[in-house]
């Protein structure tokens, strides 16, 4: 009886810990990686935790000297630079790196039938150069034996920024079509863990013919994971954290890769996004015009306003995403329209409304200024709660719930998913939920 | 202290239960369509007004003159029912299924045994007009046929631009509904264009079990009319988006939305065994809830089907020659991308996202994804009563319904 009791403490105990590990923190490091012009990477294995408990075998790139992870190392380049990887391999067969998009001179090691191979368990190293001459979102992956070997974990992603880049005043290409307050980056992708299990056990060759993937990813983590924070302990292999957040009326710059053999589409909840480039090509005329998106202000000039994006294997895609809350047709704070210093029409006090409708200050649409919610909702015993909903319908607003629900939008922010809409890619080997999903969070300012 | 911990937890749970039960309604059949009492200013009155759906369209809209005293020119009242029921698929086969249905005008006393077992698929279409101030109000009327299951629901507005976390439907995010009762969602439609709607608690198997259905905003320009092309004596006065020169005005439109079942995983649902979600395979692939021949057939025409009524969308094309027809186009499949393609006719691709693409293109095929949408237009002209013209899916093994071919994702268009 004790003991039973003591393992129930424990379990509180773990749970309120993974929902505390859960709460996002404020200022979150928009996209982690590594800068410079010079990576040593080494292949190795070890394994990755799936969402359903599994761990899962796999083949990945890291830091050398240091763990593999998944997916490897993301590359935070400048334009213009020559970026050199040069990679060493403790795997039991050759491996390499693609990076698709530039024009790769690859010396050292062995020859392989694409590029240049670091040799099988081997110190020799492959040495991968190219000259970053256009800024954008690539993917790399191995070039040796790919169809498994992308599948056993080998991929990664490459962002060049573009010359000129002022972290303060970020842009994704150069110019004011592509600025952005914050970015983060979807690397999509899948694994069949019977391949997996295959390889470990020391299988040769692995057929991958029967490829069915039960395990789907964002930065190489499964839905709930996708929302711990970056470089958790208890994801050694998996550093990588894909909870987006941001500000209302503020530009995100989402940087979406197709890292596996999959598509999948991509729903952004909340909003449409502004499609602004794929492969890291512009979307614009020769003239290279911007216009006036409705939501997210100048954007280029072909860019494609969707709610879903297709992304494709070995594809890249950026995207303006915004949440402004105009029109809502009710006042998103529950003001009452009588506070003093929102929404002032001027010209005493002087007015706090900018030229697109928006209260300067809390950014709410001034024409659904203090006009009350439309409806009554129900009772809380006729309501089912969700983790990342504040108890109020009111944005920054926390409202009474029952006991134990609720607890991870500490902002009181509104959540939206963003998730694949094949449906079953938000599942964990089975377990529903999970898989390539994770949550927005758009916050009032300053929260 | 044993004995005293045995007997004071219970008395304390029932005390508990009996306060809980006494002071709240615990479950209740609610709609929202909120009216002024008297003039502005005076309360609302969120319940309780007079409307009756007087020319059947399926919502009470307050420019039929449907509502008395509503709180808004531009007021638009719904309400659907969320449960489950059966449905036939094209080869006669019965498929338990979750679903919607249209419960707009019933008395809320009835609406738990009117529509319990009674959902259709797809969901009731909605149709809604630019600058609408829609209250949707959603009842849960429980799962008949699996009295062990206790799920929520909810309706999630796919694509609606700046869109509240409340009313978006994502239980994780907000609030879902319970058994026996209502939720009241309010819309502010700013953008016209082609959305979808589905239920987002646990998607993946709501979705394959059947919540999802069309749901498309008509233009502010409908009613302008516009010559298109300039000088071509062709004039139009109803248009996929605000397109400001006629571009994508449309003489007919259809909505036609893809989706299919798993009948492993609805068997497994209906005898309540753990659900292959990481297998799931779809064999029915569909058109608003119909495989072919199902799709061209009015509904009194399905000899096969027990359940017809649960399936009551036909597909079935019918322009008359030289019309310019609009294809709202969308997709909620839950297991893959499908690939859309028509004989003998061209597509011009004038939309996507549920907004007006700046450059139209044409195109003998559209691949599309689990919650995208697309606006195909297709002119006719050229075209002679009589001819039939084939609408469907590319990918080839999605032309059957299980092990029956010729079906499946497929339509016709059929010249007037």
């Amino acid at each position: 009886m004790i003991y039973i009791k003591r393992q129930l403490e424990d379990s509180c105990l773990i749970l309120l810990t993974l929902l505390l590990s859960l709460v996002p923190a404020t200022g979150w490091a928009a996209i982690q990686g590594l800068s410079g012009t010079n990576f040593n990477f080494t292949a190795s294995s070890g394994q990755i935790s799936a969402a359903d408990g599994d761990d899962v075998f796999f083949w990945g790139y890291g830091v050398a000297g240091q763990r593999p992870q998944y997916p490897g190392p993301t590359l935070i380049v400048q334009q213009g630079n020559t970026v050199t990887i040069r990679l060493s391999n403790r795997l039991p067969q050759n491996t390499s790196l693609l990076i698709p998009g530039f024009k790769v001179q690859a010396s050292g090691g062995v020859a392989g039938q694409i590029t240049r191979e670091a040799p099988a368990a081997s110190a020799t190293e492959a040495v991968y150069s190219f000259v970053a001459d256009r800024p954008g979102t690539f993917g790399y992956y191995s070039g040796t034996n790919s169809d498994l070997q992308v599948e056993m974990g080998l991929i990664g992603a490459i962002v060049v920024r573009p010359t000129g880049f002022d972290a303060a005043v970020p842009t994704a290409y150069g110019d004011a079509r592509t600025a952005y307050d914050d970015e983060f980056l979807f690397l999509l992708s899948e694994m069949d863990p019977e391949i997996h299990h295959a390889v470990e056990i020391g299988t040769d060759p692995v057929a991958t013919t029967g490829f069915h993937p039960v395990l789907w990813f964002i930065n190489g983590r499964n839905a709930p994971d996708t929302m711990a924070a970056n470089n958790v302990t208890w994801l050694p292999n998996q550093p990588y954290n894909a909870m987006p957040s941001i500000e209302v009326g503020k530009r995100l710059l989402a940087r979406w890769v197709g890292g596996g053999r999959d598509h999948h589409p991509f729903h952004t909840h909340g909003n449409n996004f502004d499609l602004i480039a794929r492969d890291g090509y512009l979307l614009q005329t020769t003239a290279g015009a911007s216009r006036q998106a409705s939501e997210m202000g100048t954007v280029p000039d072909l860019a494609v306003s969707d709610f879903t994006q297709n992304v494709a294997p070995g594809g890249s895609y950026e995207g303006i995403w915004s949440w402004t809350g105009a029109e809502l047709g009710w006042d998103m704070y529950g003001h009452s329209g009588t506070e003093v210093g929102i929404c002032e029409s001027g010209p005493t006090p002087a007015t706090t409304i900018d030229a697109d409708g928006f209260d300067v200050n809390t950014r709410e649409y001034c024409v659904d200024h203090g006009k009350p919610l439309p409806v009554v909702l129900p009772n809380a015993q006729q309501l089912t709660f969700g983790g990342f909903y504040s108890g109020s319908p009111f944005l920054a607003a926390e409202g009474s719930l029952p006991p134990g629900e609720g607890g991870n939008n500490p902002n009181a922010g509104y959540a939206f998913m963003w998730h694949s809409h094949n449906e079953k890619e938000m599942t964990n080997n089975d377990i529903f939920p999970g898989g390539l999903m994770t949550i927005m969070i758009v916050n009032a300012p300053g929260m | 202290m044993k004995l005293f911990c045995r007997i004071l937890i219970p008395l304390i749970s029932l005390v508990a239960l009996v306060l809980l039960g006494g002071t709240n309604v615990l479950a209740d059949v609610v709609v929202e369509c909120p009216t002024w009492s008297a003039g502005p200013g005076s309360p609302i009155n969120y319940t309780g007004g007079t409307f009756i759906d007087s020319n059947g369209d399926g919502m009470i809209r307050a420019d039929d003159s449907e509502i008395t005293a509503p709180v808004s020119d531009t007021q638009v009242c719904l309400h659907l029912a969320a449960g489950d029921g059966l449905v036939n698929m094209a080869d006669g086969r019965e498929q338990y299924m979750f679903g919607f249905a249209n419960a707009t005008g019933t008395p809320n006393s009835q609406v738990l045994n009117v529509f319990m077992e009674g959902a259709v698929f797809p969901a009731p279409t909605i149709k809604l007009k630019q600058g609408d101030d829609v209250y949707l109000t959603l009842t849960n009327v429980g799962m008949n046929r699996r009295p062990d299951l206790f799920d929520p629901h909810t309706v999630h507005w796919h694509g609606f631009p700046n869109a509240s976390a409340v009313f978006d439907g994502v239980p994780d995010a907000s609030i879902s509904i319970n058994m026996g009762s209502s939720l009241t969602y309010y819309y502010h439609v700013v953008d016209p264009g082609t959305f979808m709607y589905h239920c987002h608690v646990e998607a993946a198997e709501h979705m394959q079990m059947g919540m999802l259905g069309n749901l498309y905003v008509t233009t502010a320009q409908d009613g302008t009319s516009f010559e298109y092309p300039v000088s071509s004596g062709k004039f139009y006065t109803k248009f996929a988006y605000n397109d400001g020169d006629g571009s994508t005005g449309y003489d007919v439109d259809y909505p036609l939305q893809l989706a299919a079942f798993d009948p492993t995983f609805h068997d497994a649902s209906f005898n309540i065994q753990t659900l292959p979600f990481a297998n799931m395979d779809d064999k029915y692939p569909m058109f608003n809830g119909r495989g072919y021949p199902d799709t061209v057939k009015p509904l009194g025409d399905l000899p096969l089907h027990n359940h017809s009524t649960s399936s009551p969308v036909s597909t079935l094309m019918t322009p008359t020659a030289g019309d310019r027809m609009l294809i709202r186009i969308s997709s909620l499949s839950t297991t893959s991308f499908h690939t859309i393609g028509i004989f003998g006719l061209k597509m011009q691709v004038v939309g996507q996202g549920s907004r007006q693409l700046k450059e139209p293109y044409m195109t003998n095929s559209i691949t599309i994804g689990g919650g995208e949408s697309v606006d195909v237009i297709i002119d006719t002209a050229g075209t002679t009563a009589g001819e039939k013209y084939f609408v469907y899916a590319t990918n080839l093994d999605h032309l059957s319904n299980d092990g029956q071919d010729y079906g499946g994702m497929m339509t016709e268009i059929q010249i007037q």
